[in-house]
């Protein structure tokens, strides 16, 4: 029974969210009914979804999203996997943690679009560098993430570990890295997240594929509607990544909560 | 008795830690020898060191004076041949009970550590929480489970850190006698720290009591007794209050008011 409510509220909650968006969506079209705005400018929603359904249609949609995916998956590749291993082992060793932490702590402050002319100038404007500077983007949240996870095991679990003389690689797969796991997801849900932003900040510098192309061009020809479709479509494939990943948490993390829902 | 392995000898063994850049002292002069197969129990106030006594034997304080030696060897850090059932059950939360109870078995084939597992959740009762994690454990049980862990190693010397401590009378009574018939089965040492001077006394082979500020030891008392032991006979109730007395609880001297 209880299950059930539990179902009934989550229902509630969905409804909930909906509300907000629904009633900028009429307030928009309002706006634009009642003359507030040109169409010019504020393109109402309905031309939107029909840009939408077009754009759709000619293929021209699915393949700027698939090239922009494609660039999202190397950069979050390269950036998380590089981050993931150096807060690894930060987490492992204070030494290098003395060493390398102040710096990367410093490099996290300079905002990361303004290394875009500089990506540019050394890798070029092609490919790589878009996916450097996605990976830069995917970087930061899991050097950090994965640090903090791995440093935070607490103390009573690698005596536990040392009691029973766990060492390396047993040690690092049986103890370590359950144990940061919760840190770790949020580190991938983090970069994947900004490695979605940052795809489409690189595109906008320049390129001739992908959503964030899409919209640039779009602009310049002042065709407003693609230009809010590509918002729509950037909107949309950001929240799914997140749910997809919030789905996945939930498997793993299944040992953190218990029947009454207290964490563990 | 017949003399094993895993004679514990601990030898003008002092312990201090550094407080706010003092040295605190911790442990003082502590001498004691505790054969192979015996069960002691220690007893004594918060905060006495009794798991600093505890931690050193296991190998997680290296830093003390004095010798503690195990078969003649300065224990240098954990081994396998000593167990723990730590203060805080300290059961993994991302492992099931099951897993946790195998956490300890290295180089065993699967089916080997299933029995092994299936047995010991059996031995504490567990049996039907096997795939359960701990977080839906309640203290007694997740307690128990940690007891099945320390088990399931084998260890030649256990150490027992107030391992009853969140049970309710029935179920702590109930482990006691399952604690005395796994050490007579299983004829390993083991160190039971407990503040029930009761537990203490039905389990021990002698009861070690410490004092605090440093933590010395006090008197170590022999329980002469035959086992199973009856908690409500005339001798074990004199032990029990000689015990009280050196916590001045003592109830045989009444002091007599007089108007
Ligand atoms: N790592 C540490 N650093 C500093 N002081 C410590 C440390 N560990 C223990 N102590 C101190 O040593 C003393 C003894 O602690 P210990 O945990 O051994 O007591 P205990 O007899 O087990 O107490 P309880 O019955 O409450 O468990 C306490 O005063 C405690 O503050
Ligand atoms: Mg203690």
């Amino acid at each position: 029974m209880s299950k059930s409510l539990l179902k009934r509220f989550e229902w509630k909650d969905k409804l909930l969210a909906l509300i907000v968006p629904l009633l900028v969506l009429v307030a928009w079209q309002s706006a634009v009914s009642l003359q507030l705005f040109s169409e010019m400018i504020l393109v109402p929603p309905l031309t939107v979804m029909n840009t939408l359904v077009d754009l759709a249609r000619t293929g021209d949609l699915t393949n700027n999203i698939i090239s922009s995916l494609k660039r999202v998956l190397s950069g979050f590749l390269l950036g998380a996997s590089t981050g993931f291993f150096l807060g690894l082992l930060m987490g492992l060793s204070s030494l290098l943690d003395r060493f390398v932490g102040p710096l990367i702590k410093a490099c996290k402050q300079v905002p990361q679009f303004a290394l875009m002319p500089l990506i540019i100038l050394w890798f070029g404007i092609d490919e790589v560098s878009k996916v450097v500077f996605i990976s830069i983007g995917a970087f930061f949240p899991m050097v950090f993430n994965t640090y903090q996870g791995v440093s935070g095991v607490p103390k009573k679990y690698r005596e536990l570990a040392r009691v029973f003389n766990y060492k390396s690689f047993r040690y690092l797969t049986k103890v370590i890295l359950p144990g940061a796991l919760p840190s770790i997801i949020t580190g991938v849900r983090h970069s994947l997240g900004l490695s979605w932003m940052f795809v489409v900040g690189a595109e906008l510098f320049g390129s001739e594929s992908g959503v964030g192309y899409m919209m640039v061009w779009a602009r310049q020809l002042f065709q407003i509607d693609i230009v809010m479709a590509g918002l729509f479509v950037i909107g949309i494939i950001g929240f799914t990544m997140n749910i997809i990943l919030q789905i996945i948490e939930k498997r793993v993390l299944r040992w953190r909560v218990s029947f009454d829902g207290r964490m563990a | 008795m017949s003399i094993g392995k895993g004679i514990l000898e601990i030898k003008n063994l002092s312990k201090s830690f550094i407080v706010d850049n003092n040295p605190l002292q911790v442990l003082n002069d502590i001498n004691i020898t505790i054969p192979p197969g015996n069960f002691v129990s220690i007893i004594g106030s918060s905060g006495c060191g009794k798991t600093t006594l505890l931690r050193i034997v296991l190998g997680l304080e290296t830093n003390y004076e004095g010798d503690a030696l195990i078969d003649g060897e300065q224990i240098e850090g954990p081994g396998i041949n000593r167990g723990i059932v730590f203060q805080d059950h300290r059961l993994l939360p991302w492992l099931t009970v099951g897993e946790n109870v195998a956490f300890g078995l290295d180089g065993k084939s699967r089916k080997e550590t299933e029995v092994i597992v299936d047995e010991h959740l059996k031995l504490v009762g567990l049996n039907g929480f096997k795939s359960a994690y701990p977080c839906q454990l309640s203290g007694g049980m997740a307690q128990r489970a940690a007891i099945a862990r320390a088990l399931a190693n084998k260890p030649e010397i256990l150490l027992l850190d107030e391992p009853l401590g969140s049970l309710d009378a029935m179920t702590r009574m109930h482990m006691q006698k399952e604690l005395e018939r796994i050490w007579l089965f299983e004829k390993i040492t083991m160190i039971l720290v407990t503040h029930d001077v009761e537990e203490a006394i039905y389990l021990g082979d002698k009861v070690v009591i410490m004092s605090s500020r440093p933590g010395v030891i006090k008197k170590i008392i022999d329980i002469p007794f035959t086992r199973p032991r009856d908690r409500s006979s005339y001798e074990f109730m004199q032990i029990k209050s000689e015990i009280l007395e050196e916590f001045h609880l003592g109830v045989e001297h009444p002091f007599i008011y007089s108007i």
